[in-house]
């Protein structure tokens, strides 16, 4: 070989390396957790839902304005009587696996959503027939007028209303589908999906867009990538670390003590996604002494106040976090400021007075201090030293999240395996909504955790549900807020906008409580 | 040799039960339910049962050790409750990056530690072991994941010479995927390597008062010669005893490792198994572990009778 055609094959060989075959889109995400299942009936775990978005479409779905519109659907009629809903499915709807998506399909995936998700339960509590009229037409009749039916429908929260083929949807809810076909904009990938690991999408050709704008849910859910890689990367500073020197695109949330990273980086920023705000709670069993006391409950309140530990926990990043107390969150269309005055200002004298009035005994407060989630532990850590000051006795015992997970199922007594207090966090998206808020259902034994208890609350949602007229919903809220705050069915914790990380070179990315990754694309 | 072997291994049988139903009780002692963690936070207690009663956890324990017993002898690990997928599939999933990343932890330690413990025997109470056993301690003293996130700050985000986390697997090539464990191994070796850099320069030490060194320098022999060809193979077996019981170590740290350089092995399906409190793969998981660990101390025996002719007669 002549030394020019030596040259000439090196040239050609570093040129092929050098270079991709085809210069493929791929985004890489971190989500908060691992992605086990791609069936989201069958857990709430926000995770799944997330992930879960990528593969599915829903009929209808929330616009910014948290407004219902058609998604799947072309549209729906409702009859006079306002009993009959039919709904019509878009032409060119394709599942993954290239048959075509069918009114029986919907039919049977709402069945099985509304067999688990507490607004579909109430749906179909209220349901006469779900039936495919046709290939395209699902006919609902109800047997009362109920105003939510749209909002039920375009639920963006866990459990939300995926469509699915009909004979995966004929899965058990608590059984998972094991071989997930959805019909959204990118497909799984999955001989490349590796629980603990990674879960791989890769774009959907066949999916219709609609010709809207994308709009959080709703819109035209355009596929930039050819390929989206979510991974799971456990630990928080490998993450950031890994956005910053561009191995990955997207973190979902960074913690307040680590925005500082992103300080001086050109290649990744963070963006503080005020309308996904989060809120912390401290819930409180109202079966357990010596919080079965209705004044006990109140002087709880009046022993905390949100600063101390939204400050323990944000630091001096304070666009980060604000204080709420507000039962439908701040900034919402039904928050209102009705009885919060207990429960934001903290009176050491009158918790004390009302703990004696009330005749506390000294029962010590169980509190199961969570140990592996950083912001829990640091409320915990607040909190025993200002129950304490205000006369609680305060028994913490370390615990990890499992163990919290399944011990506040128990409605024993403490000794016998029960609880008194813990935290837990809520997302605006089922917070906002008087439905799907879990402390204001009053529901005595069938309620969330803490098993608060008012015929009245239970009466206000039930109203809530048949109203449609809008400033009496508003009405109807306050007056659940003014009720949630006498029972104490929890105390709020303040409101945070957790921060997500992003590659500076991502454009089009929808900031909403629910993070969506089509519209997103690599700037040119 | 060979029925040496055999009854080493067949002796290992009981330890691996004892294991399994020490492992059993103490996960099931632990607070927490799987059930609950898979159904998510917004769960009723209805849906939560059912779940419980597909996995078979509403049934008594003995009755579910039984279950995993009788298909563990078949060499069937049963099926991780939280992905549904065989353990047995989820272990050879999880083998080669750990593997990878034990063998260049191997190597590296032996490259760095063997030499720095010569040497340091060689110029024992100068300046020169000092430093070398100064290093040794630092090196020991100084919990992984801390040697971790320095090294990544510098190696990664600072000059970017190595990426900050993942695996390339081999078929992406032999150089991609030594080059996605270099850090992690690294930080590994550090550690692995202070402990046996300690233990061989008193083996070679012990050795260098020997009459046949004395020989051989009086017969003139070069330095290098006496101390790494003559010094070192006689120091050989304290040395591989360490490097076994260093690689039961090693499991520990790869746990940490792989989760700060979120490798996707055998160390990070064990943790994430245990926040879960995903049974199978915990006990599965474990069961792995002993039996590899019942290997290495048989191939650490077996390797004393190729070093030292006095324990192969």
């Amino acid at each position: 070989m002549t030394s020019w055609s030596l040259r000439a094959v090196t040239a050609a060989v570093l040129l092929s390396t050098a270079l991709p075959a085809s210069a493929e889109e791929v985004l890489r995400l971190r989500l908060n957790g691992d992605v086990n299942t791609l069936d989201p009936i069958s857990t709430t775990n926000f995770t799944i839902r997330n992930a879960a978005y990528m593969m599915y479409d829903t009929l209808f779905a929330m616009d910014e304005n948290y407004s219902v519109r058609p998604q799947m659907a072309e549209g729906a009629e409702v009859s006079e009587d306002g009993l009959v809903y039919t709904i019509t499915l878009r032409d060119g709807l394709k599942f993954h696996d290239g048959t075509d998506v069918t009114a029986q399909d919907a039919v049977a995936s709402l069945k099985r959503w509304g067999s688990v998700d507490g607004l579909g339960k109430i749906l179909f509590s209220k349901t006469a027939s779900l039936e495919a009229t046709d290939e395209a037409t699902i006919t609902l009749t109800l047997t009362e007028p109920w105003g939510l039916v749209l909002d039920a429908l375009g639920k963006i929260s866990s459990n939300v209303p995926v469509i699915m083929p009909a004979e995966m949807a004929a899965n058990p809810a608590s059984d998972p589908v094991q071989n997930p076909i959805g019909s959204g904009p990118y497909r799984l990938v999955p001989d490349e999906w590796v629980p603990g690991s990674v879960v791989v999408f890769e774009k959907f050709e066949d999916y219709v867009p609609r010709s809207e704008p994308a709009s959080l849910a709703a819109g035209g859910k355009i596929a930039h990538f050819d390929r989206v890689e979510a991974q799971y990367i456990p630990d928080t500073a490998t993450a950031i670390n890994a956005l910053i020197a561009g191995e990955i695109d997207w973190i979902e949330e960074v913690p307040a003590d680590m925005l500082v990273f992103f300080e001086g980086q050109d290649s990744a920023q963070t963006l503080a996604a005020r309308q996904s705000g989060n809120s912390m709670q401290l819930v409180v069993n109202h079966l357990n002494p010596p919080f079965d006391n209705p004044k006990i409950r109140q002087a709880l309140q009046l022993a905390l106040e949100q600063q101390p530990f939204l400050l323990a926990a944000y630091g001096d990043a304070t666009d980060r976090y604000q204080e709420c107390a507000e039962v439908f969150f701040c900034d919402t269309p039904y928050a209102s400021g009705v009885n919060t005055d207990r429960v934001l200002k903290r009176d050491v004298a009158a918790a004390k007075a009302l703990l004696a009035e009330a005749g506390y005994d000294g029962t010590p407060v169980f509190l199961m201090h969570v140990t592996d989630i950083s912001t829990h532990d640091i409320y915990y850590s607040v909190l025993k030293p200002m129950l304490e000051e205000a006369g609680f006795v305060v028994d913490a015992q370390p615990a990890d999240w499992a163990t919290v997970a399944t011990r506040r199922a128990s409605k024993e007594p403490v000794a016998n395996g029960g609880w008194n207090l813990f935290f837990t966090g809520w997302g605006f998206v089922d917070q906002s909504n008087p439905m799907t808020n879990v402390y204001v259902s009053g529901d005595c034994g069938n309620a969330w955790f803490g098993w608060a208890c008012s015929e009245e609350l239970q009466e206000l949602r039930k109203d809530f549900a048949n109203e449609s007229n809008d400033a009496t919903r508003k009405e109807l809220a306050k007056e659940m807020q003014r009720l949630t705050h006498d029972l104490v069915s929890y105390v709020p914790m303040g409101q945070s906008f957790p921060s997500v990380g992003i590659a500076s070179n991502l454009e089009g990315y929808i900031n909403g409580p629910v993070p969506f990754f089509w519209n997103l694309k690599r700037a040119d | 040799m060979l029925s040496y072997t055999c009854s080493r291994l067949l002796a290992g049988l009981p330890t691996l039960f004892l294991v399994s139903v020490f492992i059993f009780s103490l996960i099931h002692l632990t607070p927490g339910d799987p059930a609950v963690l898979l159904a998510g936070d917004n769960a009723t207690p209805s849906q939560v049962e059912a779940i419980r009663t597909r996995l078979n956890l509403d049934r008594p324990l003995w009755q579910q050790f039984w279950m995993w017993f009788s298909n563990a002898v078949r060499l069937d690990l049963g099926a991780s409750v939280y992905s549904g997928k065989p353990v047995t599939e989820l272990i050879g999933q999880r083998l080669e990056p750990t593997l990878v990343l034990s063998a260049a932890t191997l190597v590296i330690t032996v490259l760095i530690a063997i030499p720095l413990g010569a040497i340091a025997a060689w110029h024992a109470n100068t300046f020169i072991d000092r430093f070398a056993m100064g290093f040794a301690v630092i090196g020991f003293s100084v919990p992984v994941f801390a040697i971790a996130y320095v090294l990544v700050y510098l190696f990664a985000v600072r000059w970017r010479l190595f990426p900050v986390q993942g695996y390339k697997w081999l078929e992406d090539g032999l150089f991609t995927c030594l080059h996605s464990v270099t850090l992690p191994a690294l930080a590994l070796a550090l550690v692995f390597a202070a402990l046996i850099a300690r233990v061989t320069r008193a083996s070679v030490l012990d050795t260098l008062g020997e009459n046949y060194i004395r020989t051989a320098h009086a017969k003139g022999l070069a330095a290098p010669r006496i101390l790494f060809i003559h010094g070192l193979k006689s120091a050989g077996v304290p040395v591989v005893t360490v490097i076994g019981i260093g690689l039961a170590t090693l499991i520990g740290g790869v746990v940490v490792t792989e989760s700060v350089f979120n490798i996707p092995g055998i160390g990070r399906l064990t943790v994430d198994a245990i926040t879960r409190r995903d049974y199978p793969v915990i006990q599965g998981v474990i069961l792995f572990f002993s039996a590899m660990l019942i290997l290495i101390n048989l191939v650490v025996d077996l390797t004393y009778a190729f070093i030292d002719p006095r324990v192969r007669n």
